[in-house]
């Protein structure tokens, strides 16, 4: 039995005991700081492991390499064989027919997040303006429980017909809006001068017009239609015959 | 001698019964040339039936380094990329091998991650006035005149560009876009934190497995504006199809 020097030894019959319980809690002190380190060892380890399981687990990426700027100037070689020929023949016919999708003449595209409109021939771009595409504005009537979305429509139109000094036949939601009574006489819904010079029908009720108010062009303030100003909207009514492809998006 | 035409008959109705129960004759194995224009002409097929249909989609031309906005076969937007990536999920360092036919399909039903939400701003109407209301001239304390609405906000002020953005495809395809620069800067540091930290654990989660089975990922960087510009005008439910990518 060993005891730690300076300190008192206990005399008698309890000595015994009280020296084992010094030497056991010795050991369990001893144990718990090598479980201690072991663990933070352990902890560490572990720590590690996942770290690089982390980095090693998501989306491996390798660059595509840019086409080489060389002009090879060797003639194609011929088809290896009948298949080959055939199904380079058929690669050639695919790619004029999608060539051919692009209009010839006349096209319009309209950016109706950015409210810009393009005259487009072929693949030139005639002329680039602002313009005023739906507000998204949702528009519901108190009493009659109607519900209008000011949206302008998405996909592919053709300008199916064409007006100078157009007449707006005013719908339903221009009079509830603006909190008037809806007219039973057809002729109270024509409004004069409000749509500009010019209009450009593409179906639905929905056209390429001019506007009183240019100075909101670029913006999203329209009820569906293109609001255009005054001097490209003459452009697109001499450069875009009827059946002009209208392409919004 | 007469016996044989007699023997000849049912030795080729033989031939002709074998010849009709032999499995067909294994194709044989293309060329590289044929196989590389088989695969072209499989890839204008999926083009020219996405071109022929009335819903938008991405072409993207790897080798020529071009990202369109496409409407039946007509570039309505066109963007040239700084860099064409292409990704596979990979767990422990070990890539997951996106299978020979991942590209066998066209890729459809895109949708932009993180979505660009959209304020609609509503308007309720005010009640039309009685008849001769106006004649009667009404006080003009008791009809408080309504205020015109709103001008709505540009696209620039409506929605903030996160970068990197994804459209994710239907078919397990991806398409991540980064902005060269400054991109995501008109996005809080918040915003921009968290966008990282969540595109981080969805990498994770995909690259697992877990949730969308995500088999390839294509990464473009394009310039700031032209990121933003796509984000912001993307239509719903975009298709896409690649162009000049080289086999892994």
């Amino acid at each position: 039995m060993t005891t730690e020097p300076g300190r008192p030894v206990p005399a008698g019959p309890r000595a015994a005991p009280a020296a084992l319980a010094a030497a056991g809690r010795r050991l369990l002190d001893g144990a718990r700081s090598l479980a201690a380190r072991r663990s933070i060892r352990g902890a560490a380890a572990t720590g590690v492991l996942l770290l690089l399981a982390f980095a090693g687990t998501g989306w491996d990426f390798r660059r595509v390499a840019p086409p080489s700027t060389e002009v090879s100037v060797t003639p194609a070689p011929k088809p290896a064989s009948r298949e080959a020929a055939r199904l380079l023949a058929e690669r050639q016919r695919l790619e004029v027919a999608l060539r051919r999708k692009v209009p010839r003449g006349s096209w319009i595209v309209i950016d109706q997040t950015h409210n810009r409109l393009r005259l487009m021939k072929g693949d030139d771009v005639v002329l680039e303006a602002p313009c005023s595409a739906g507000s998204g504005m949702v528009l519901k009537e108190g009493s009659g429980g109607r519900v209008w979305v000011f949206d302008t429509p998405r996909g592919r139109f053709e300008v199916l017909s064409k007006l100078a000094n157009p007449v707006w036949r005013k719908p339903d939601w221009a009079f509830v809006e603006e909190g008037e009574p809806i007219p039973k006489d057809p002729g109270d819904r024509l409004e004069y001068g409000s749509l500009g010079e010019y209009a450009l029908y593409f179906g639905n009720g929905y056209m390429i017009h001019g506007t009183l108010y240019e100075r909101l062009l670029g913006r999203p303030v329209s009820h569906g239609c293109i609001r255009l100003g005054r001097d490209p909207l003459r452009e697109v009514y001499r450069q875009a015959p009827v059946g002009t492809p209208v392409y919004i998006y | 001698m007469r016996a044989r035409p007699l023997l000849l008959v049912p030795l080729a109705a033989l031939v002709a019964a074998l010849a009709a129960t032999a499995p067909a004759a294994s194709p044989k194995a293309d060329d590289p040339e044929t196989a590389r224009l088989r695969g072209q002409v499989e890839r204008l097929r999926r083009e020219r039936d996405l071109a022929s249909g009335r819903t938008f989609y991405l072409r993207l031309d790897a080798g020529q380094g071009r990202l369109a906005l496409t409407l039946q076969g007509v570039a309505l937007d066109d963007y040239r990329t700084e860099s064409v990536e292409w990704g596979v999920p990979e767990v422990l360092f070990v890539d997951r091998a996106p299978g020979a036919d991942w590209d066998a399909a066209a890729f459809s039903k895109g949708r932009l991650e993180p979505e660009r939400e959209r304020d609609r701003v509503e308007v309720v109407a005010p009640a039309p006035a009685p008849p001769g209301a106006a004649a009667a001239g009404p006080a003009p304390a008791e009809t408080p005149s309504p205020s015109p609405p709103p001008v709505p906000k540009s696209a620039e002020e409506l929605y903030s560009v996160p970068s990197p953005y994804r459209v994710v495809f239907a078919e397990g395809v991806s398409l991540e876009v980064r902005a060269k620069g400054h991109g995501g800067r008109n996005r809080s540091l918040f915003q921009r934190l968290a966008d990282a930290l969540g595109l981080r654990l969805s990498d994770l989660g995909t690259a697992l497995g877990l949730g969308a089975k995500e088999r390839v990922r294509l990464r473009v960087t394009l310039e700031a504006e032209d990121a933003a510009s796509l984000y912001r005008s993307l239509p719903p439910d975009v298709g896409l199809v690649v162009v000049g990518l080289p086999s892994r």
